[in-house]
C-alpha cells in the first residue's frame, strides 16, 4: 500500500483510489493518444476536499490534475504520477435563482453534466444560453476550455455566460471570483485550462426557452454560397441555433502521393433552428428570406429539450459502431472568415472520408464580438468560421494519419486560425506563444500568481521555467512556426 | 535505367513524368492558372551534394511546359522557390518527410506567396510524387 494513501484518505471525506483500484480508463482520455498513470485518484465530496487535496499535494510535492468527463484529447485530464481529481463526484445542482439580475442563474458544482442540468431546468423553461454538442461533459470541464456550441454565434462561449466561480488555486486557497471580484482569476479560470485554479462551483446565466423548435435542413452544393448564407443567417438574430457541416459523398479511390485513397465530393448541409411557442409558429418564408440553398430538404419540429439532445443518438451510434474507443485527434480551429474558403478548399479534396466513420467535419459560423473571453483565442474580425475535422482513427492507422492531421493544424494556424484546445494539441512553447499572442504573458503571469509551484494540470502547457527570459523569440512576419 | 540527377536528361524526363501523371493533371488543374506557377527547386549543397543545384519546372493547369536546371538561385521566370538542403530533399523524395510538413515547420523555405502555395497542397504533393517516381541516381547513391 502506498505510504501516503491513508494520510490522504484521512484528510478528505471523498474516496481515494490507488492504481490497483481505479479503472484503467482513468489513465487516458477521449483522445486515446496519451496514457499516464496517476498515483492517486481522488473523488472529492466537496470543495473542502479539493482544498485539502491541493494542500496535501503541496506538502508532499505532488501535482494535481483535474478530470471531468475527460472529453479532451491531449495531455489534460490525466496525471503522470500525481493526484487525479475526478470531479464527476461533485455533481450537485445547488440552487436556481429566477429573480437574479440581469437574468436567472443556477449554481452548480463543477462535476455536473450539462445534460443533467438541462433536464433539471427544462420543467422551468430555462436553459444555459450555450450548450456543447456533446452534453455528457461536465460544467467545470467545458468552462476550463471555453465551451462552444450551435448558439455561440449569438452568446459566445459557455464561459461568457458565467456570473461567478469558486476556484481553488494552486496555493490551496478557495477564492470566489466574478466579473467585478477577483476579475483576473475569474477570466483566467474560464478557458484557462485549469492552470490557475480548479473550478469547484459555477453560477451560470440562464435564459428562458420556448417549448418547441423548428429546424430548416438546407443543403448547399458549394462552399461559396454556403458561406454567403451562413453570414446572412447570423445577422439580426432571426435564428437561435446554426449548425453546419462539410459532408462527404465518396467517389472512389484516387492517387494521393502515389497511393490510392478514398476521396469525396463534399456538400454543405446547414441546419437553422428557431425556438417557438406552438401558439405562434414561425413564419418560414420570412425566416428564410434571402437565403439561396441548393435544396431545402426538410423541416423538423421537435420539443426544445429534444433539440438540445439531438446529438445523443448520433454519439450512441458511434459507440455501438465501436469507433468511440478509436483515436480521436480532433483538429478544431476558429478561422478568419476571409481565409476560411481557402483553407477548407485546400483540406477537403484530400481528406479521406473513411477517417470520418464515427466522426464528422463541422463548420460553425460565429461572430467575434459575441465573446469577451480573454483566453479563448480567436482571430480578429467580425465574422469567424469554426472548422473542425473530427476523425475517429483505428489505433493501428494513427501513425499513418498523424502527419496529415498535424499539417492540418499547422496550416490553419499559419493562415491565421486559432485552435480550440480540447482537441489534439502537442505543441512546443513557441507554438503556445503563437497561439496566445499578446495574451501569452498575461497567461504566464496568472500561472505565476495563482500556481507559483506549477502543481496544477502539468504536462499540457510548457510554461517557461522560473527565471527564464519572458521575451518572445523574434520571428519573421508570415514565417511558419518552428516545431 | 536510372538517370543521373542534375542532368538535362533527368529534367526532361521529369517534365514527361509530370505530363504522364493523371494525379498531377487533376490535383494541379488550378495551379498556375491566373498566376505564375513556375517553381524553382533549390537543392542547397549538403550531404553528398557538393554544389547547389537549381531546377526550374514550368507548370500551368495540371501540365508542365518543361523543366531545366538553371545556373543561379533565382530565375526571372520563377513564381515560387522551394529551398532546402539536399539531405532534406532526399527525405522528402523518399517519402520519409512530407513536403507540406517541411514547409509548415519552416524547414523548407518558400519564396513567393506561401498562402497560395498552401492552398494548392494537393498539387505539390503530386508534383513531388512525380519527382520521386523517376528512376534516379542521386549523389551518394
Amino acid at each position: 500500500m502506498d505510504r501516503l494513501y491513508q494520510i490522504l484518505q484521512n484528510r478528505i471525506e471523498g474516496a481515494v483510489a490507488t492504481p490497483d483500484e481505479f479503472h484503467p480508463a482513468l489513465m487516458t482520455n477521449f483522445g486515446n493518444l496519451f496514457q499516464w498513470a496517476p498515483r492517486f485518484v481522488v473523488s472529492p465530496a466537496s470543495a473542502r476536499d479539493v482544498t485539502a487535496t491541493v494542500a496535501f499535494a503541496r506538502e508532499h510535492n505532488l501535482t494535481v490534475s483535474t478530470r471531468g468527463a475527460a472529453h479532451s484529447q491531449s495531455r489534460i485530464a490525466i496525471s503522470d504520477g500525481g493526484i487525479l481529481l475526478s470531479m464527476s463526484s461533485m455533481s450537485r445542482i445547488l440552487a436556481t435563482d429566477r429573480s437574479g439580475q440581469p437574468g436567472p442563474t443556477v449554481d452548480v458544482e463543477a462535476g455536473v453534466i450539462w445534460r443533467d442540468l438541462l433536464r433539471h431546468l427544462a420543467p422551468e423553461g430555462l436553459a444555459p444560453p450555450v450548450l456543447t454538442n456533446n452534453l455528457s461533459v461536465t460544467v467545470g470541464g467545458t468552462l476550463a476550455i471555453a465551451g462552444i456550441g450551435v448558439a455561440s454565434f449569438k452568446y459566445g462561449t459557455q464561459g461568457d455566460n458565467v456570473r461567478e466561480l469558486d476556484v481553488v488555486t494552486g496555493t490551496g486557497e478557495m477564492v470566489t471570483c466574478g466579473r467585478k471580484k477577483n476579475v483576473d482569476l475569474f477570466w483566467g479560470s474560464l478557458a484557462g485550462l485549469g492552470q490557475a485554479g480548479i473550478i469547484t462551483r459555477a453560477r451560470l446565466d440562464l435564459r428562458p426557452t420556448k417549448p418547441m423548435t423548428r429546424t430548416y435542413y438546407l443543403l448547399y452544393h458549394d462552399l461559396a454560397p454556403f458561406l454567403e448564407d451562413a453570414k446572412l443567417a447570423m445577422v439580426g438574430g432571426r435564428f437561435d441555433h446554426i449548425e453546419s457541416w462539410a459532408s462527404p459523398c465518396p467517389q472512389g479511390l484516387k492517387p494521393v502521393g502515389g497511393r490510392r485513397q478514398p476521396f469525396a465530393r463534399w456538400f454543405f448541409p446547414v441546419h437553422l433552428t428557431v425556438e417557438f411557442d406552438p401558439a405562434h409558429p414561425p413564419d418560414d418564408a420570412k425566416l428564410l428570406r434571402g437565403l439561396s440553398p441548393t435544396e431545402r430538404l426538410y423541416t423538423d419540429d421537435v420539443p426544445t429539450l429534444e433539440f438540445f439532445e439531438r446529438m445523443t443518438p448520433v454519439f450512441d451510434l458511434w459507440k455501438r459502431g465501436g469507433t468511440w474507443g478509436h483515436v480521436h485527434a480532433w483538429i478544431e480551429s476558429v478561422l478568419p472568415w476571409e481565409r476560411a474558403a481557402d483553407i477548407i478548399e485546400s483540406v477537403l479534396p484530400d481528406l479521406p472520408p473513411s477517417i470520418l466513420v464515427g466522426g464528422h467535419v463541422l463548420l460553425w459560423p460565429a461572430q467575434g464580438r459575441a465573446s469577451q473571453s480573454r483566453f479563448f483565442m480567436r482571430p480578429p474580425g467580425e465574422n469567424l468560421l469554426g472548422f473542425g475535422v473530427l476523425p475517429a482513427i483505428p489505433p493501428r492507422y494513427w501513425e499513418q494519419a498523424r502527419p496529415m492531421l498535424e499539417n492540418l493544424g499547422r496550416l490553419t494556424e499559419l493562415m491565421g486560425g486559432k485552435r480550440y484546445l480540447s482537441g489534439y494539441i502537442d505543441w512546443t512553447e513557441e507554438r503556445w506563444r503563437e497561439h496566445f499572442g499578446e495574451q501569452w504573458e498575461p497567461f504566464c503571469a496568472l500561472k505565476r500568481t495563482y500556481d507559483p509551484d506549477s502543481i496544477l494540470n502539468p504536462g499540457f502547457v510548457p510554461f517557461p521555467a522560473k527565471g527564464a527570459s519572458r521575451k518572445p523569440k523574434a520571428r519573421a512576419a508570415g514565417a511558419p512556426a518552428a516545431d | 535505367m536510372a538517370l543521373e540527377f542534375g542532368t538535362p536528361e533527368w529534367a526532361r524526363a521529369l517534365a514527361g513524368a509530370i505530363n504522364a501523371s493523371s494525379e498531377y493533371r487533376n490535383a494541379g488543374a488550378k495551379w498556375g492558372v491566373g498566376f505564375n506557377g513556375n517553381i524553382l527547386f533549390a537543392f542547397d549543397a549538403g550531404g553528398p551534394l557538393d554544389r547547389s543545384l537549381y531546377l526550374l519546372v514550368r507548370l500551368e493547369g495540371g501540365r508542365s511546359a518543361g523543366a531545366e536546371f538553371v545556373p543561379g538561385p533565382s530565375h526571372p521566370d520563377a513564381g515560387f522557390t522551394l529551398r532546402a538542403p539536399f539531405p532534406l530533399w532526399r527525405e522528402i523524395l523518399t517519402g520519409k518527410t512530407l513536403a507540406a510538413t517541411a514547409i509548415l515547420t519552416g524547414k523548407m523555405r518558400v519564396e513567393g506567396n506561401t498562402i497560395a502555395l498552401l492552398k494548392h497542397a494537393g498539387a505539390h504533393r503530386s508534383l513531388i510524387h512525380s519527382v520521386s517516381s523517376l528512376d534516379t541516381r542521386f549523389p551518394g547513391d
